[in-house]
């Protein structure tokens, strides 16, 4: 359990940030890409941006490959993944039990 | 890996909790066809119109406070309600079945993606 949540917290960590979200989605957009690739549309340097995503392959979200000299980075697919589904769709089934709920009990009194 | 949501109602946590524990109330907000032996022990089989069907066991019960039950593929929801100024807080945690942390740790991050 313990090493879960540093897991989880190191998540929130590595997305704490709009710089490294945009990253997040910047390589999403691109399917793979490289720090060179996104610094070059980014006022930053190429150095920054990889210890971004390094921090964020730490953290799961993005996966690396050796390319020649440099690293690329990809999206892992979680959004296929069952968790993701899980938590989607019991989310939005207690947004709207809860909303009969109280519509329910409003009805009562 | 856990859903958590919270509401507040103008009604009393006695009233709130009958909602919780009459399978007629039940049935206005939780599942369409309610069977439920409110009681520590008791079982519950809940029933929705797309034809879904789940069971579970009271695991726990504290009149008006909380109720606990644990669904037959394994996870977990915990009602709590606690007495506020404007009514009562509603506060529902969902636990899952067990994924694996790494799903779980992607799962979190991609949904706090979506908010963001």
């Amino acid at each position: 359990m313990d090493s879960a949540r540093s897991g989880v917290d190191q998540v929130f960590a590595a997305l704490g940030d709009a710089g490294r979200r945009s990253l997040v989605e910047a390589v999403a957009t691109r399917g793979t890409a490289t720090a060179t690739e996104l610094a070059a549309g980014l006022p930053v340097t190429r150095q920054a941006v990889a210890k971004q995503l390094s921090t964020l392959a730490d953290a799961g979200l993005l996966r690396a490959k050796r390319a020649g000299r440099e690293t690329r980075y990809e999206v892992t697919p979680a959004p296929l993944e069952d968790a993701v589904e899980w938590m989607v769709s019991v989310g939005a089934a207690w947004d709207e039990r809860l909303a009969a709920l109280r519509r329910s009990l409003a009805k009562k009194t | 890996m856990e859903v958590e949501r919270e509401i507040v109602v103008p009604e009393e946590p006695g009233e709130v909790w009958e909602s919780l524990t009459d399978p007629e109330r039940l049935e206005e907000w939780f599942a369409s066809d309610v069977e439920l032996d409110a009681r520590p022990g008791g079982e519950g089989v809940f029933r929705w119109g797309d034809g879904d069907e789940r069971r579970a066991v009271v695991r726990e019960l504290e009149e008006a406070e909380r109720l606990v039950l644990d669904w037959d593929d394994g996870g977990t929801v915990a009602i709590e309600l606690e007495p506020v100024v404007d009514g009562t807080r509603v506060h529902v945690v969902e636990s899952s079945p067990d994924f694996a942390p790494a799903f779980e740790m992607r799962a979190l991050a991609w949904t706090a993606l979506a908010a963001a």
